[in-house]
């Protein structure tokens, strides 16, 4: 086209536009925020995966996220062992405990995970000091989040009872929050202990690093060909079904998606709305290239263009907004949680919300009737 | 040969529980490189007639032969074909694209006809010149006055180089020079570029300077006048 019609009148007439421009903007903000917030919250959900550092893990078949997992036969060992790409392999104990603290404190909900005490052991290794783990190797003691310590009234030193059995707190990390209770991380050794249910030997699961160029997945996959009574993921693949597990468990995915649908709605009727205003304004020019032979359909690639460079724009500044606001979140501690491909939907979406508004706006070139121009 | 041909052109409305017949077996010709003028009080169905000739709108019947094309024989793309590719407008209103500068209105059409951007704008130039704003080129409708945009619009249907210029009231919102100005415009598209120029209007002063006259009450054309005027030799006009 020699003249670009739609951007000229987008340039010219910005004010005219600017409003589209933010309630797509603020539209893809809204669903950027609340997935990102979503998926920080059920990110906790994940911690296990994402601060230890095995590529593999292996437990009952068909669990879907930790706290749903139960004990397996010790042969998941011996198989993971035997696989040419692993390298190491480490037991991890999880169970539900019954947690018995200061009267003033109430009833918490505890997670007791059983992790190995040797200096360089998988488990929480992106957040569990060699001094920290060290400290474990005392019979029934136990660490906790620092985070947790109000929740569970209880000082550094402080005793109390799990599962009936005396425990001490010997100290705090930071990073191992766990999704709708406390996380209490104790040696293998406290761990069997303290669980009742399991007949001593079996753990709930095993993680394995991999040597170096192994590919994850393919072993997952060679483990889970000879697998009888349990099964391997990667460990990518079991945080990501344990956020997703959450995320339709509970409401938050439900709700995420309604909130997701209200907002392209909205969005959607503002930005609609406004172009055909901008449309209706200039329905006589349209008319007249009409009159001169312009077919609709070239002056509906006009609307259709101006709703794409509104989508363009609005994505602009709606990706500038969610940095400001994502760092915001960080310096303050809310967990957000986004990746490329929560971006790339959001965008889709927002180019969505304009291109839909678009093709709603060109009806109103139906008004462009160059008959009306005769008076 | 009549470059616009119409015989038996019927159209009504409906206006809430009435038809009303605004055409009523109306047959017209007009001939190529003359100014015609249709005249005729408002309701009179002249605009009507107007956009039944151009291809606007079709007739509810009869038959419009234009440069030798049964009109409305085809479907509405064809019809739109037709106007891209031989006819011009210019209206009362002037709809110019405020975005755009005088020389990108005239050239806007010219790219839906596939024209290349140089030769849109040696031709949009030379409209410009034609209407006397060669030297206002970039300036937006803003910038202009009531007869310099319709000056715009004119330039903006001859950059088209149409065998068809239709006009509906085109001095009626302009003063006194501004309509002489776009009048000796029509009259020199008509007589220099052998363009069939049509025009409505109830001005005094366009029926003074047309070739040919056509007086229309209620859907019908009274009285057929042919001007003994500056513009050239007579020629005969078909009336019923």
């Amino acid at each position: 086209m020699i003249i670009p019609l739609a951007r000229k009148i987008l340039i010219h007439d910005w004010r005219r536009f600017l409003p589209a421009m933010f309630a797509v903007a603020l539209s893809g903000v809204l669903l950027l925020m609340q997935t990102a917030l979503v998926f920080g919250i059920l990110g906790a959900t994940a911690v296990y995966m994402r601060e230890s550092n095995a590529q593999v893990w292996v437990g009952y078949p068909g669990t879907q996220t930790i706290e749903l997992g139960r004990p397996i036969p010790v042969t998941a060992q011996t198989a993971l062992l035997a696989d040419p790409g692993v390298a190491r392999v480490e037991p991890f104990a999880w169970f539900n405990g019954d947690w018995q603290g200061p009267p003033r404190a109430g009833g918490v909900s505890v997670f007791v995970s059983g992790v190995s005490t040797e200096p360089n052991a998988l488990m929480f290794s992106r957040v569990l000091t060699p001094a920290q783990r060290a400290l474990l190797d005392q019979p029934f003691t136990i660490l906790v989040d620092r985070a947790e310590l109000a929740k569970l009234g209880l000082p550094i030193g402080g005793r109390a009872l799990l599962n009936g059995r005396l425990v001490k707190l010997v100290g705090v990390a930071s990073g191992i929050s766990a999704f709708g209770g406390v996380n209490v991380v104790a040696s293998l050794a406290t761990a069997r202990a303290l669980d009742g249910s399991s007949g001593g030997a079996e753990v709930e699961y095993y993680v394995a690093e991999l040597k170096h160029g192994a590919n994850a997945a393919a072993v997952a996959a060679r483990v889970n060909r000879e697998a009888r009574g349990y099964s391997a993921w990667t460990a990518a693949s079991f945080a990501r079904n344990a956020v997703l597990y959450w995320m339709f468990q509970t409401a938050a995915g439900v709700s995420a998606i309604f909130l997701a649908a209200v907002v392209f709605v909205v969005g959607a009727v503002i930005t609609s709305q406004t172009l055909m205003g901008a449309i209706t304004g200039s329905i006589n020019e349209y008319a007249t290239l009409h009159a001169l032979g312009v077919g609709l359909r070239p002056l509906r690639r006009v609307v259709l263009e101006q709703s794409a460079w509104i989508g363009a724009c609005g994505l602009v500044i709606g990706v500038v907004i969610s940095l400001g606001l994502l760092g915001l979140a960080q310096a303050q501690g809310v967990p957000a949680d986004i990746n490329l491909a929560v971006w790339l939907m959001c965008a889709a979406l927002v180019m969505g919300i304009a291109l839909v508004s678009g093709t709603a706006a060109v009806r109103v070139l139906r008004k462009a009737d160059p008959a009306s121009l005769l008076r | 040969m009549s470059a616009l041909l119409a015989s038996n052109l019927y159209k009504s409305y409906a206006s809430g529980k009435l038809r009303i017949d605004v055409l009523r077996g109306l047959s017209i010709a007009v001939e190529a490189g003359r100014l015609t003028l249709i005249e005729g009080p408002s309701g009179c169905g002249k605009s009507t007639l107007l956009s039944i000739l151009s291809g606007l709108q079709r007739p509810d019947a009869g038959s419009v032969t234009a440069l030798g094309q049964d009109l409305w024989r085809g479907d509405n793309d064809a019809v739109d074909r037709f106007r891209l590719q031989h006819t011009g407008f210019v209206f009362q209103g002037f709809n110019l694209f405020s975005a755009l500068s005088a020389l990108e209105q005239v050239m806007l059409p010219l790219g839906y006809m596939g024209m290349t951007r140089a030769e849109a704008i040696d031709r949009s130039q030379a409209a410009l010149v034609e209407v006397g704003l060669g030297d206002r080129i970039d300036s937006r409708p803003a910038e202009l006055s009531g007869g310099e945009k319709q000056r715009v619009a004119i330039a903006r249907a001859l950059a088209k180089r149409p065998q068809l210029l239709f006009a509906d009231e085109p001095t009626s919102a302009l003063d006194a020079a501004s309509g002489q100005v776009v009048i000796d415009i029509l009259r020199r598209v008509a007589h220099e570029h052998d363009t069939t120029v049509l025009c409505v209007s109830h001005d005094p002063r366009l029926v003074s300077h047309a070739d040919r006259v056509l007086g229309m009450e209620d859907g019908v054309i009274l009285n057929d006048r042919k001007m003994q005027s500056v513009s050239g030799p007579e020629k005969d006009g078909n009336v019923s």
